[in-house]
């Protein structure tokens, strides 16, 4: 390097970090080409949790790979099973009810709050302060517990189903989801009291791994780390889906594009995201949760076991399934990381021809090498937790 | 913009005296311990998982699969292999034949019916595919054995009662003991005493 003491240059090293160390967030590789303990080159390696999800969607029927989704971002895989159903809904052109648009929008929004807090709990971890992640684990806790009581799993949920979702909310949910969204804003201001006044943190984030707004559009970054450089870019509210217009929420945005900045905007998303859940517990319509289309919907069981024309449709659609018209969608989401889109080419047969998947992990993932060149080396781990990828969403 | 972000960087660049004092006293720093101070006095939430405590799940949760009889305690199960249909993984082997009763068709019943656990991932979908409503995900999640053949669960098994009653509305933290077999280690609940974690 140039600019430093010409006796103190020594040879460039090469580091492998990962993919087994603790603080790369999964199983990532990531190759550090180094001068001394400043970055030259960060090069992330990637595949090694490589399942082929894309090519398995190509086996399957349309509604059995839902619970693959979850399978991707799994720190949020309510919003995968949303991202995924609803390009499939467009392709077939289903309207879902109200009702279910509700249960679609708070179970997203609960997903959010939950993969925010793992990230910037595990971020604390990375850089030292312990005890934020038992404090967000506490919350993700009830999170997951809400999940359980809704759809039966803690990690892997496969909620959503084409046209709707799997089940009506359980009596009770309504008041502990209510219970939740009120002790939540406190235990924010908790996290806040820890970290972000706190003099370690700041130098540990502050003018780290700054990327301006311009390179973050160029990078194709999304979500909080899209607007941190402070981009106001937000799908939900740029381009509104599911009944996300009727809500009133900031998007949250940062200035200098630093790793203190996506932080800042994470906390502040998990506020906005209590504040929408608030108001769809308030707003939620009483009515059916799915669409009433018997081509490609499975009616309700008490039909199944009633009624004959819903019988035959029930085993007409499990054992073929159904036919989209020939045609090609994409719909996308904006998930708690970033723009999570579905590119599905149909053929006309029961199965898709092609699935792909616009992972925001795995686009943010290549603004690293943008963000720790000549920095640190402790620095990288701070920018690796402020990109918060997830690899099996990376790898697919 | 959004002014909800920029507070926090203005005050930082422009040290004020306030700001500086704050500083010096390392009030940042205390302000964090005075909250970890506090839950010093608070419920504690962690569960003595196996040891003492156990937790039972909601009702609607997905663990091994149980089938169903009616009220009369014949099965429900009738052979039709939708859930076989339905697996994405192919874990699920149904093999229908019919009753003794000579009814024919009418008493189409599973003669073999066995789930693969190694391949299983508990999504749920052969439960909603099941027209019968034989078919349930059940609260055990206690999977973990010494063989693979283990893994393997038939029909035999599954219609068994279930221990956890299905009214239970579950959710709670109840009082367990821990068994260890040779085959496997079990945490046996007792539902008398329970508690809630938030
Ligand atoms: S839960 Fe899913 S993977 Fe397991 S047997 Fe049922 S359909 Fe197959
Ligand atoms: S369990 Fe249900 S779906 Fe499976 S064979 Fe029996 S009746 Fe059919």
């Amino acid at each position: 390097m140039e600019n430093g003491n010409r006796d103190l240059i020594t040879r460039e090293v090469t580091l492998n970090m990962g993919p087994q160390h603790p603080s790369t967030h999964g199983v990532m590789h990531l190759i550090l080409h180094m001068q001394g303990e400043k970055i030259v080159k960060a090069e992330p390696d990637i595949g090694f949790l490589h399942r082929g999800m894309e090519k398995i969607a190509e086996n399957l029927l349309y509604s059995q790979f839902v619970p693959y989704t979850d399978r991707l971002d799994y720190l949020s895989s309510m919003t995968n099973n949303l991202g995924y159903v609803m390009a499939v809904e467009k392709l077939l052109n289903i309207e879902v009810p109200e009702r279910g648009k509700y249960i679609r929008v708070i179970t997203s929004e609960l997903s959010r709050i939950s993969s925010h807090l793992l990230a910037v709990g595990a971020w604390g971890l990375d850089l030292g302060a312990i005890t934020i992640v038992l404090y967000a684990f506490r919350e993700r806790e009830m999170i997951l517990d809400l999940f359980e009581m809704l759809c039966g799993a803690r990690l892997t949920y496969n909620y959503m189903k084409i046209g709707g979702v799997r089940g009506d909310l359980p009596p009770g949910f309504i008041e502990k989801c209510k219970e939740f969204v009120n002790i939540f804003p406190k235990r924010v201001d908790e996290y806040e009291g820890l970290l972000t006044g706190n003099r370690i943190w700041l130098r540990r984030n502050k003018g780290i791994g700054v990327v301006t707004a311009e390179d973050a559009i160029n990078l194709g970054l999304t979500g909080p780390s899209l607007r941190g450089s402070g981009v106001n870019w937000d799908i939900r509210k740029d381009e509104p889906y599911l009944v996300y217009d009727r809500f009133d929420f900031k998007v949250a945005t940062g200035e200098n594009g630093d790793c203190f900045d996506r932080y800042i905007v994470r906390v502040e998303e998990m506020r906005q995201a209590a504040r929408i859940i608030e108001q769809a517990l308030q707003q939620i319509p009483d009515g059916p949760v799915n669409a009433d289309v018997p081509e490609f919907v499975l009616p309700p069981k008490e039909d199944v076991m009633t009624k004959m024309e819903s019988l035959i449709h029930h085993f007409k659609l499990i054992s073929h399934g159904f036919k989209p018209p020939k045609g090609e969608v994409y719909s996308s989401i904006e998930a708690p990381k970033g723009e999570l889109g579905f590119y599905i080419i149909s053929d006309g047969s029961e199965r898709p021809f092609r699935v792909k998947i616009r992972a925001p992990s795995f686009v943010n993932l290549q603004g690293i090498d943008h963000m720790s060149k000549g920095a640190y080396f402790a620095d990288v781990v701070a920018v690796i937790s402020s990109l918060d990828p997830v690899f099996g969403e990376v790898d697919k | 913009m959004n002014e909800l972000s920029t507070d926090n960087h203005k005050n930082s660049s422009s040290l004020s005296i306030k700001d500086l004092l704050k500083k010096v006293f390392f009030i940042d720093l205390i302000q964090g311990l005075f909250i970890t101070f506090n839950y010093t006095f608070t419920k504690t939430i962690t569960e003595r998982y196996p040891d003492d405590e156990k937790w039972i799940p909601y009702k609607r949760f997905r663990g091994l699969h149980t089938l169903n009889r009616n009220k009369e305690g014949k099965e429900l199960c009738v052979g039709c292999e939708l859930c076989q249909k339905s697996c994405p993984t192919q874990c699920i082997t149904v093999i229908p034949m019919e009753d003794k009763t000579g009814k024919g068709i009418a008493d189409r019943i599973a003669y073999r019916w066995e789930i693969n656990l190694l391949r299983c991932m508990f999504c749920g979908l052969c439960e909603d595919a099941c027209p019968t409503e034989a078919l349930k995900l059940g609260r055990e999640y206690e999977l973990a054995s010494f063989s693979m053949q283990r893994q393997i669960r038939s029909k035999e098994e599954l219609i068994k009662p279930q221990p956890i009653p299905v009214e239970f509305e579950g959710g709670v933290i109840v009082r367990a003991t821990l068994e260890k077999g040779d085959k496997e280690i079990k945490v046996k609940p007792d539902l008398s005493v329970q508690k809630r974690w938030w």
